[in-house]
Protein backbone atom coordinates (compact mmCIF):
# COMPACT_ATOMS: atom_id res chain seq x y z
CA UNK A 1 0.00 0.00 0.00
CA UNK A 2 1.50 3.67 -0.64
CA UNK A 3 0.05 6.17 1.12
CA UNK A 4 0.72 9.43 -0.75
CA UNK A 5 0.66 12.19 2.11
CA UNK A 6 0.21 14.79 0.12
CA UNK A 7 -3.08 14.33 -1.10
CA UNK A 8 -4.34 13.36 2.51
CA UNK A 9 -7.06 16.44 4.05
CA UNK A 10 -7.08 14.49 7.77
CA UNK A 11 -11.04 13.71 7.31
CA UNK A 12 -10.45 10.25 9.47
CA UNK A 13 -12.94 8.70 6.55
CA UNK A 14 -10.11 5.62 6.53
CA UNK A 15 -10.41 5.15 10.08
CA UNK A 16 -14.52 4.91 10.63
CA UNK A 17 -14.23 3.31 7.29
CA UNK A 18 -12.17 0.39 8.96
CA UNK A 19 -14.18 0.22 11.88
CA UNK A 20 -17.38 -0.49 10.18
CA UNK A 21 -16.16 -2.78 7.64
CA UNK A 22 -14.22 -4.74 10.13
CA UNK A 23 -16.84 -4.56 13.43
CA UNK A 24 -13.78 -3.15 15.04
CA UNK A 25 -15.17 -2.37 18.91
CA UNK A 26 -14.86 1.20 20.77
CA UNK A 27 -11.23 1.47 22.15
CA UNK A 28 -8.97 0.50 19.66
CA UNK A 29 -8.21 0.92 16.45
CA UNK A 30 -6.94 -0.85 13.16
CA UNK A 31 -6.03 2.25 11.23
CA UNK A 32 -6.10 5.63 12.78
CA UNK A 33 -4.53 9.03 11.51
CA UNK A 34 -2.01 10.75 14.11
CA UNK A 35 -1.99 14.55 12.79
CA UNK A 36 0.29 16.88 14.31
CA UNK A 37 0.83 20.73 14.23
CA UNK A 38 4.19 22.44 14.24
CA UNK A 39 5.61 25.89 13.90
CA UNK A 40 4.59 29.05 15.84
CA UNK A 41 1.56 31.70 14.37
CA UNK A 42 1.76 32.34 11.76
CA UNK A 43 3.92 29.60 10.45
CA UNK A 44 2.06 27.04 11.06
CA UNK A 45 1.66 23.14 9.22
CA UNK A 46 -0.24 20.28 10.17
CA UNK A 47 0.92 17.06 9.03
CA UNK A 48 -1.03 13.63 8.74
CA UNK A 49 0.32 9.81 9.29
CA UNK A 50 -2.29 7.39 8.49
CA UNK A 51 -1.10 4.54 10.77
CA UNK A 52 -2.24 0.91 9.91
CA UNK A 53 -0.18 -2.59 9.74
CA UNK A 54 2.81 -2.20 7.65
CA UNK A 55 2.48 -6.39 7.05
CA UNK A 56 6.20 -6.46 7.42
CA UNK A 57 7.99 -8.92 5.13
CA UNK A 58 10.18 -9.71 8.21
CA UNK A 59 7.10 -9.00 10.76
CA UNK A 60 8.62 -9.65 14.40
CA UNK A 61 4.64 -10.71 15.44
CA UNK A 62 5.27 -14.15 13.47
CA UNK A 63 8.55 -14.63 14.89
CA UNK A 64 7.26 -14.20 18.28
CA UNK A 65 3.91 -16.20 18.25
CA UNK A 66 4.75 -19.14 20.37
CA UNK A 67 1.24 -21.11 18.75
CA UNK A 68 1.52 -19.97 15.07
CA UNK A 69 -1.32 -18.16 15.20
CA UNK A 70 -0.39 -15.57 13.74
CA UNK A 71 1.86 -15.72 10.11
CA UNK A 72 2.99 -13.73 6.70
CA UNK A 73 0.99 -15.76 3.64
CA UNK A 74 2.49 -15.82 -0.09
CA UNK A 75 1.18 -12.97 -1.22
CA UNK A 76 2.85 -10.85 1.54
CA UNK A 77 -0.91 -9.94 3.82
CA UNK A 78 0.11 -11.08 7.86
CA UNK A 79 -2.67 -12.83 9.07
CA UNK A 80 -3.88 -14.25 12.31
CA UNK A 81 -5.76 -17.44 13.14
CA UNK A 82 -8.74 -16.28 15.85
CA UNK A 83 -9.25 -19.57 16.69
CA UNK A 84 -5.57 -20.73 17.53
CA UNK A 85 -4.28 -17.57 19.53
CA UNK A 86 -4.33 -17.71 23.12
CA UNK A 87 -3.72 -14.06 23.86
CA UNK A 88 -0.51 -14.02 25.67
CA UNK A 89 -0.03 -10.91 23.84
CA UNK A 90 3.79 -11.31 23.08
CA UNK A 91 3.09 -10.28 19.38
CA UNK A 92 1.69 -6.98 20.60
CA UNK A 93 4.73 -6.27 22.67
CA UNK A 94 7.13 -7.46 19.96
CA UNK A 95 5.39 -4.73 17.24
CA UNK A 96 7.24 -1.54 16.36
CA UNK A 97 4.18 -0.07 14.97
CA UNK A 98 1.43 -0.44 17.35
CA UNK A 99 -0.47 -1.99 15.31
CA UNK A 100 -2.03 -4.73 17.27
CA UNK A 101 -4.54 -5.13 19.85
CA UNK A 102 -7.13 -6.64 22.30
CA UNK A 103 -10.24 -7.45 20.67
CA UNK A 104 -11.90 -6.64 24.11
CA UNK A 105 -14.96 -8.99 23.37
CA UNK A 106 -13.57 -11.54 21.84
CA UNK A 107 -10.85 -11.31 23.70
CA UNK A 108 -7.74 -12.34 21.47
CA UNK A 109 -5.37 -10.29 19.12
CA UNK A 110 -6.49 -8.56 16.06
CA UNK A 111 -4.76 -6.57 13.59
CA UNK A 112 -5.10 -4.90 9.84
CA UNK A 113 -4.85 -7.47 7.45
CA UNK A 114 -5.78 -5.17 4.47
CA UNK A 115 -9.47 -6.67 4.11
CA UNK A 116 -8.09 -9.71 2.35
CA UNK A 117 -11.70 -10.45 2.57
CA UNK A 118 -12.05 -7.80 0.47
CA UNK A 119 -8.98 -8.16 -1.71
CA UNK A 120 -9.74 -12.04 -2.63
CA UNK A 121 -12.98 -10.95 -3.67
CA UNK A 122 -11.58 -8.39 -6.45
CA UNK A 123 -12.56 -5.25 -4.06
CA UNK A 124 -9.97 -2.11 -2.70
CA UNK A 125 -9.73 -2.66 1.06
CA UNK A 126 -12.34 -0.41 3.08
CA UNK A 127 -10.00 2.37 4.01
CA UNK A 128 -8.59 2.63 -0.14
CA UNK A 129 -12.24 2.61 -1.48
CA UNK A 130 -13.23 5.12 0.99
CA UNK A 131 -10.77 8.10 0.59
CA UNK A 132 -12.49 11.03 -0.79
CA UNK A 133 -8.72 12.11 -2.24
CA UNK A 134 -7.41 9.30 -3.23
CA UNK A 135 -4.36 9.37 -0.76
CA UNK A 136 -4.10 5.51 -0.36
CA UNK A 137 -3.35 3.18 -3.25
CA UNK A 138 -3.44 -0.69 -2.65
CA UNK A 139 -2.12 -2.81 -5.51
CA UNK A 140 0.65 -5.56 -6.12
CA UNK A 141 4.29 -3.77 -6.45
CA UNK A 142 5.85 -6.45 -7.85
CA UNK A 143 3.62 -5.72 -11.25
CA UNK A 144 4.89 -2.55 -12.95
CA UNK A 145 1.78 -2.11 -14.43
CA UNK A 146 0.50 -1.44 -11.17
CA UNK A 147 0.12 2.79 -9.55
CA UNK A 148 1.70 1.61 -6.51
CA UNK A 149 4.51 0.46 -8.35
CA UNK A 150 4.41 3.21 -10.88
CA UNK A 151 4.27 5.89 -8.02
CA UNK A 152 7.17 4.64 -6.14
CA UNK A 153 9.42 4.48 -9.36
CA UNK A 154 8.86 8.29 -9.94
CA UNK A 155 8.45 9.73 -6.23
CA UNK A 156 10.97 9.66 -2.71
CA UNK A 157 9.57 7.67 -0.24
CA UNK A 158 9.60 7.13 3.40
CA UNK A 159 8.69 4.13 5.59
CA UNK A 160 8.05 3.66 8.99
CA UNK A 161 11.35 2.59 11.48
CA UNK A 162 13.56 1.17 8.78
CA UNK A 163 15.85 0.88 11.12
CA UNK A 164 14.12 -2.03 13.13
CA UNK A 165 14.94 -4.60 9.69
CA UNK A 166 11.02 -5.15 9.51
CA UNK A 167 10.82 -4.22 6.01
CA UNK A 168 7.29 -2.75 5.93
CA UNK A 169 5.20 -2.73 3.41
CA UNK A 170 3.16 0.28 3.81
CA UNK A 171 5.19 3.58 1.87
CA UNK A 172 4.60 6.71 2.33
CA UNK A 173 5.31 9.65 -0.17
CA UNK A 174 6.31 12.99 1.19
CA UNK A 175 5.84 12.20 5.29
CA UNK A 176 7.01 14.20 7.83
CA UNK A 177 9.78 13.11 10.27
CA UNK A 178 8.32 14.36 13.02
CA UNK A 179 5.06 13.23 12.24
CA UNK A 180 7.10 9.39 11.67
CA UNK A 181 9.02 9.83 15.03
CA UNK A 182 6.91 8.55 18.36
CA UNK A 183 8.71 11.14 20.74
CA UNK A 184 8.30 14.17 18.43
CA UNK A 185 6.00 16.34 20.84
CA UNK A 186 6.04 14.72 23.77
CA UNK A 187 7.10 17.17 26.96
CA UNK A 188 7.45 14.64 29.11
CA UNK A 189 10.31 12.49 26.37
CA UNK A 190 12.01 15.96 25.15
CA UNK B 1 10.47 23.95 16.12
CA UNK B 2 6.99 23.78 18.46
CA UNK B 3 5.54 20.20 17.76
CA UNK B 4 1.83 19.48 18.92
CA UNK B 5 0.05 15.54 18.79
CA UNK B 6 -3.62 16.73 18.20
CA UNK B 7 -4.79 12.70 17.69
CA UNK B 8 -2.81 9.44 17.92
CA UNK B 9 -3.77 6.03 18.96
CA UNK B 10 -2.00 4.42 21.45
CA UNK B 11 -3.29 0.55 22.27
CA UNK B 12 -3.62 -0.32 26.00
CA UNK B 13 -0.51 -1.70 27.64
CA UNK B 14 0.35 -5.65 26.68
CA UNK B 15 1.58 -6.72 29.83
CA UNK B 16 1.90 -5.52 33.25
CA UNK B 17 2.55 -6.49 36.73
CA UNK B 18 1.40 -10.38 36.72
CA UNK B 19 4.33 -11.07 33.89
CA UNK B 20 6.77 -8.95 36.43
CA UNK B 21 5.35 -11.08 39.30
CA UNK B 22 5.80 -14.07 37.45
CA UNK B 23 9.47 -13.01 36.14
CA UNK B 24 10.09 -12.31 40.23
CA UNK B 25 9.09 -16.02 41.21
CA UNK B 26 10.60 -17.63 38.60
CA UNK B 27 13.69 -15.94 39.81
CA UNK B 28 13.42 -16.70 42.75
CA UNK B 29 12.38 -20.44 42.39
CA UNK B 30 15.91 -20.39 40.07
CA UNK B 31 18.24 -18.61 42.71
CA UNK B 32 16.72 -20.99 45.38
CA UNK B 33 16.66 -24.35 43.56
CA UNK B 34 20.76 -22.82 42.44
CA UNK B 35 21.36 -22.64 46.10
CA UNK B 36 20.02 -26.49 47.34
CA UNK B 37 22.54 -27.89 45.11
CA UNK B 38 25.57 -26.26 47.08
CA UNK B 39 25.48 -29.21 49.10
CA UNK B 40 23.75 -31.68 47.46
CA UNK B 41 25.38 -31.05 43.97
CA UNK B 42 28.94 -30.41 44.81
CA UNK B 43 29.17 -31.56 47.87
CA UNK B 44 29.72 -28.34 49.94
CA UNK B 45 29.10 -29.24 53.56
CA UNK B 46 28.62 -26.53 54.82
CA UNK B 47 25.27 -25.23 53.12
CA UNK B 48 23.38 -28.82 53.87
CA UNK B 49 20.77 -27.27 56.07
CA UNK B 50 19.66 -25.27 53.04
CA UNK B 51 19.33 -28.36 50.54
CA UNK B 52 16.10 -29.38 51.70
CA UNK B 53 14.29 -25.63 51.59
CA UNK B 54 15.81 -24.68 48.87
CA UNK B 55 14.11 -27.53 46.84
CA UNK B 56 11.24 -27.39 48.63
CA UNK B 57 10.88 -23.61 47.78
CA UNK B 58 11.91 -23.94 44.38
CA UNK B 59 9.01 -26.29 43.27
CA UNK B 60 6.47 -24.27 45.03
CA UNK B 61 7.34 -21.36 43.45
CA UNK B 62 7.23 -22.89 39.95
CA UNK B 63 3.89 -24.35 40.62
CA UNK B 64 2.82 -20.81 41.28
CA UNK B 65 4.47 -19.35 38.61
CA UNK B 66 3.23 -20.64 35.68
CA UNK B 67 -0.55 -20.68 37.04
CA UNK B 68 0.09 -16.18 37.14
CA UNK B 69 0.74 -16.99 33.28
CA UNK B 70 -2.09 -18.29 32.87
CA UNK B 71 -4.21 -16.14 34.54
CA UNK B 72 -2.59 -13.52 31.97
CA UNK B 73 -3.53 -15.10 28.69
CA UNK B 74 -6.45 -13.66 27.46
CA UNK B 75 -7.57 -17.31 26.56
CA UNK B 76 -6.13 -19.72 29.33
CA UNK B 77 -8.05 -22.68 28.19
CA UNK B 78 -6.29 -22.78 25.03
CA UNK B 79 -2.77 -22.89 27.18
CA UNK B 80 -3.09 -26.27 24.83
CA UNK B 81 -2.12 -24.82 21.72
CA UNK B 82 1.04 -24.41 23.32
CA UNK B 83 2.43 -27.62 23.03
CA UNK B 84 0.74 -28.55 19.74
CA UNK B 85 1.43 -25.24 17.33
CA UNK B 86 4.71 -24.28 19.02
CA UNK B 87 6.83 -22.19 16.76
CA UNK B 88 10.77 -22.51 18.02
CA UNK B 89 11.67 -19.27 17.44
CA UNK B 90 9.42 -18.09 19.81
CA UNK B 91 11.14 -18.14 23.57
CA UNK B 92 7.52 -18.82 25.30
CA UNK B 93 7.81 -22.17 23.15
CA UNK B 94 11.54 -22.59 25.03
CA UNK B 95 9.52 -21.56 27.88
CA UNK B 96 6.85 -23.91 27.46
CA UNK B 97 9.46 -27.04 27.94
CA UNK B 98 11.12 -25.39 30.35
CA UNK B 99 8.62 -24.63 32.87
CA UNK B 100 7.05 -28.44 32.07
CA UNK B 101 11.09 -30.23 32.28
CA UNK B 102 12.10 -27.89 35.54
CA UNK B 103 9.60 -28.54 38.41
CA UNK B 104 9.56 -31.86 37.00
CA UNK B 105 13.29 -32.65 37.80
CA UNK B 106 13.13 -30.65 41.08
CA UNK B 107 10.40 -32.87 42.35
CA UNK B 108 12.41 -36.21 41.27
CA UNK B 109 15.55 -34.34 43.12
CA UNK B 110 13.80 -33.33 45.99
CA UNK B 111 12.13 -37.21 46.35
CA UNK B 112 15.46 -38.78 46.38
CA UNK B 113 16.79 -36.11 48.41
CA UNK B 114 14.48 -36.94 51.06
CA UNK B 115 14.85 -40.73 50.82
CA UNK B 116 18.33 -40.11 51.51
CA UNK B 117 19.56 -41.29 48.06
CA UNK B 118 22.35 -39.20 47.85
CA UNK B 119 23.65 -40.44 44.94
CA UNK B 120 20.78 -40.21 42.41
CA UNK B 121 20.27 -36.71 44.69
CA UNK B 122 23.48 -35.25 42.99
CA UNK B 123 22.75 -36.55 39.26
CA UNK B 124 19.43 -34.62 39.32
CA UNK B 125 21.11 -31.89 41.30
CA UNK B 126 23.55 -31.31 38.09
CA UNK B 127 20.84 -32.09 35.90
CA UNK B 128 18.78 -29.18 37.45
CA UNK B 129 21.48 -26.60 37.01
CA UNK B 130 21.28 -25.87 33.73
CA UNK B 131 17.80 -26.44 33.88
CA UNK B 132 17.63 -23.71 36.45
CA UNK B 133 19.79 -21.16 34.31
CA UNK B 134 17.67 -22.13 31.30
CA UNK B 135 13.76 -21.56 33.14
CA UNK B 136 15.10 -18.26 34.44
CA UNK B 137 17.58 -17.22 31.43
CA UNK B 138 14.77 -17.59 29.01
CA UNK B 139 12.65 -14.80 30.83
CA UNK B 140 15.35 -12.24 29.57
CA UNK B 141 15.24 -13.73 26.56
CA UNK B 142 11.52 -12.94 26.65
CA UNK B 143 12.50 -9.41 26.87
CA UNK B 144 15.72 -9.51 24.77
CA UNK B 145 13.85 -10.81 21.71
CA UNK B 146 10.75 -8.30 22.14
CA UNK B 147 12.90 -6.15 19.56
CA UNK B 148 10.12 -3.07 19.40
CA UNK B 149 11.07 -1.99 23.05
CA UNK B 150 14.79 -0.61 23.51
CA UNK B 151 14.70 -1.23 27.17
CA UNK B 152 14.59 -4.94 26.54
CA UNK B 153 16.13 -5.58 22.92
CA UNK B 154 19.72 -5.62 24.66
CA UNK B 155 22.00 -8.48 24.89
CA UNK B 156 22.49 -8.03 28.57
CA UNK B 157 19.06 -9.00 29.21
CA UNK B 158 19.26 -12.40 29.80
CA UNK B 159 22.64 -12.00 32.20
CA UNK B 160 20.64 -9.48 34.19
CA UNK B 161 17.89 -11.51 34.82
CA UNK B 162 20.46 -14.53 35.45
CA UNK B 163 22.16 -12.43 38.39
CA UNK B 164 18.92 -11.10 39.90
CA UNK B 165 17.29 -14.03 40.37
CA UNK B 166 20.52 -15.01 41.83
CA UNK B 167 20.56 -11.95 44.32
CA UNK B 168 16.69 -12.47 45.07
CA UNK B 169 17.18 -15.98 45.62
CA UNK B 170 20.10 -15.60 48.09
CA UNK B 171 17.90 -13.09 50.21
CA UNK B 172 15.30 -15.39 49.65
CA UNK B 173 17.97 -18.26 51.27
CA UNK B 174 18.61 -15.86 54.11
CA UNK B 175 15.17 -15.16 55.28
CA UNK B 176 14.18 -18.81 55.51
CA UNK B 177 17.00 -19.48 57.75
CA UNK B 178 16.43 -16.63 60.03
CA UNK B 179 12.41 -17.86 60.18
CA UNK B 180 13.71 -21.50 60.45
CA UNK B 181 16.51 -20.69 63.12
CA UNK B 182 15.21 -17.95 65.20
CA UNK B 183 11.09 -18.27 64.81
CA UNK B 184 10.42 -22.31 64.00
CA UNK B 185 13.00 -24.30 65.95
CA UNK B 186 13.80 -21.94 68.47
CA UNK B 187 15.44 -24.75 70.62
CA UNK B 188 17.39 -26.23 68.39
CA UNK B 189 20.82 -25.27 67.89
CA UNK B 190 21.60 -22.26 65.71
CA UNK B 191 23.87 -21.74 62.88
CA UNK B 192 24.72 -17.78 62.54
CA UNK B 193 27.89 -18.98 60.60
CA UNK B 194 25.43 -20.28 57.59
CA UNK B 195 23.78 -16.79 57.53
CA UNK B 196 26.82 -14.92 57.70
CA UNK B 197 28.45 -17.14 54.58
CA UNK B 198 25.23 -16.47 52.62
CA UNK B 199 25.33 -12.87 53.00
CA UNK B 200 28.56 -12.94 52.33
CA UNK B 201 27.56 -14.38 48.72
CA UNK B 202 24.85 -11.93 48.60
CA UNK B 203 27.17 -8.89 48.74
CA UNK B 204 28.85 -11.12 45.56
CA UNK B 205 26.00 -10.74 44.00
CA UNK B 206 24.35 -7.33 44.11
CA UNK B 207 28.16 -5.85 43.34
CA UNK B 208 27.61 -8.00 39.67
CA UNK B 209 24.35 -7.11 39.43
CA UNK B 210 25.18 -3.07 39.78
CA UNK B 211 27.75 -3.91 37.66
CA UNK B 212 25.80 -5.06 34.92
CA UNK B 213 23.31 -2.30 36.02
CA UNK B 214 25.83 -0.06 34.99
CA UNK B 215 26.95 -1.60 31.74
CA UNK B 216 23.44 -1.51 30.59
CA UNK B 217 22.64 2.17 31.16
CA UNK B 218 25.97 3.57 29.95
CA UNK B 219 25.28 1.69 26.67
CA UNK B 220 21.80 2.97 26.45
CA UNK B 221 22.99 6.68 27.21
CA UNK B 222 25.41 6.90 24.19
CA UNK B 223 23.40 4.31 21.75
CA UNK B 224 20.32 6.00 19.39
CA UNK B 225 18.27 8.49 20.16
CA UNK B 226 15.56 6.16 21.36
CA UNK B 227 17.94 4.10 23.42
CA UNK B 228 18.90 7.66 25.17
CA UNK B 229 15.65 8.37 25.78
CA UNK B 230 14.63 5.03 27.61
CA UNK B 231 17.94 5.54 30.20
CA UNK B 232 17.14 9.19 30.44
CA UNK B 233 13.40 7.61 31.60
CA UNK B 234 15.39 6.05 34.56
CA UNK B 235 17.31 8.48 35.58
CA UNK B 236 15.35 11.70 35.86
CA UNK B 237 11.70 10.49 34.05
CA UNK B 238 8.70 8.71 35.16
CA UNK B 239 10.53 6.04 36.71
CA UNK B 240 13.48 7.51 38.00
CA UNK B 241 11.98 6.96 41.69
CA UNK B 242 11.29 3.03 41.20
CA UNK B 243 14.77 3.08 39.60
CA UNK B 244 17.49 4.93 41.67
CA UNK B 245 15.39 5.08 45.21
CA UNK B 246 13.74 1.47 45.15
CA UNK B 247 16.13 -0.68 42.51
CA UNK B 248 19.18 0.76 42.83
CA UNK B 249 19.33 2.55 46.82
CA UNK B 250 16.92 0.44 49.06
CA UNK B 251 17.21 -2.35 47.09
CA UNK B 252 21.51 -2.64 46.41
CA UNK B 253 22.93 -0.01 48.19
CA UNK B 254 21.52 0.47 51.49
CA UNK B 255 21.52 -3.62 51.64
CA UNK B 256 25.70 -3.57 50.59
CA UNK B 257 26.29 -1.09 53.56
CA UNK B 258 24.10 -3.23 55.93
CA UNK B 259 26.22 -6.65 54.89
CA UNK B 260 29.59 -5.06 54.49
CA UNK B 261 29.83 -2.83 57.38
CA UNK B 262 31.33 -4.07 60.04
CA UNK B 263 28.64 -3.10 62.95
CA UNK B 264 26.41 -4.70 61.51
CA UNK B 265 27.50 -7.58 59.71
CA UNK B 266 27.34 -10.22 62.28
CA UNK B 267 23.94 -8.57 63.72
CA UNK B 268 21.00 -10.52 62.54
CA UNK B 269 18.58 -8.14 62.23
CA UNK B 270 20.49 -5.99 59.78
CA UNK B 271 21.06 -8.68 57.69
CA UNK B 272 17.19 -9.71 57.92
CA UNK B 273 16.73 -6.32 56.52
CA UNK B 274 19.32 -6.38 54.01
CA UNK B 275 17.38 -9.38 52.73
CA UNK B 276 13.85 -8.12 52.62
CA UNK B 277 15.27 -4.94 50.62
CA UNK B 278 16.90 -7.02 48.74
CA UNK B 279 13.84 -8.64 47.57
CA UNK B 280 11.88 -5.79 47.39
CA UNK B 281 14.36 -4.05 44.93
CA UNK B 282 14.58 -7.24 42.80
CA UNK B 283 10.54 -7.06 42.72
CA UNK B 284 10.77 -3.24 41.92
CA UNK B 285 13.66 -3.95 39.00
CA UNK B 286 11.19 -6.48 37.33
CA UNK B 287 8.38 -3.91 37.39
CA UNK B 288 10.47 -1.33 35.88
CA UNK B 289 11.61 -3.61 33.37
CA UNK B 290 8.35 -5.07 31.77
CA UNK B 291 6.64 -1.49 32.53
CA UNK B 292 8.83 0.94 31.97
CA UNK B 293 9.69 -0.72 28.72
CA UNK B 294 6.49 -0.91 27.45
CA UNK B 295 5.86 2.47 28.37
CA UNK B 296 8.55 4.09 25.61
CA UNK B 297 5.82 5.42 22.64
CA UNK B 298 5.65 3.47 19.27
CA UNK B 299 3.69 5.43 17.64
Amino acid sequence: MVVDLRRCIGCHSCSVACKAENRVPLGVFRSWVKIIEKGTYPNITRHFLPSLCNQCDHPPCVINCPVQATWRQEDGIVIIDEHRCIGCKYCLASCPYNARYINPLLPIVQKCYFCYHRVYAGLEPACVEVCPAKARIFGDLNNPEEEVAKLLSKHPFQTLKPEMGTYPQVYYIAADADAMDPFAGRKEWM
Amino acid sequence: MDVNIIYNVEHEMPLGMAIALYFYLTGLSAGSFIISTFAYGFGMTKYKPLGKIGVVMATLLLVIAPIILLVDLEQPLRFWHLIIYLRITSPITWGTFLLSLYPMNCIVYGYFMFMGDMKKTKIFGLIGIPLALLVHGYTGFILALGKARVLWNTAIMPPIFLVSAMVSGLAMMILVVIIKDYFVQRNKERNPDLIYDLAKLLAASIVLDLILIGIDLSVLLTSHTEAYKAAVMLLAGEFALPFLGIEVLLGAVIPLILILSPFTKRWIPALALASVLVMIGILAMRYIMVVGGLSIPLS
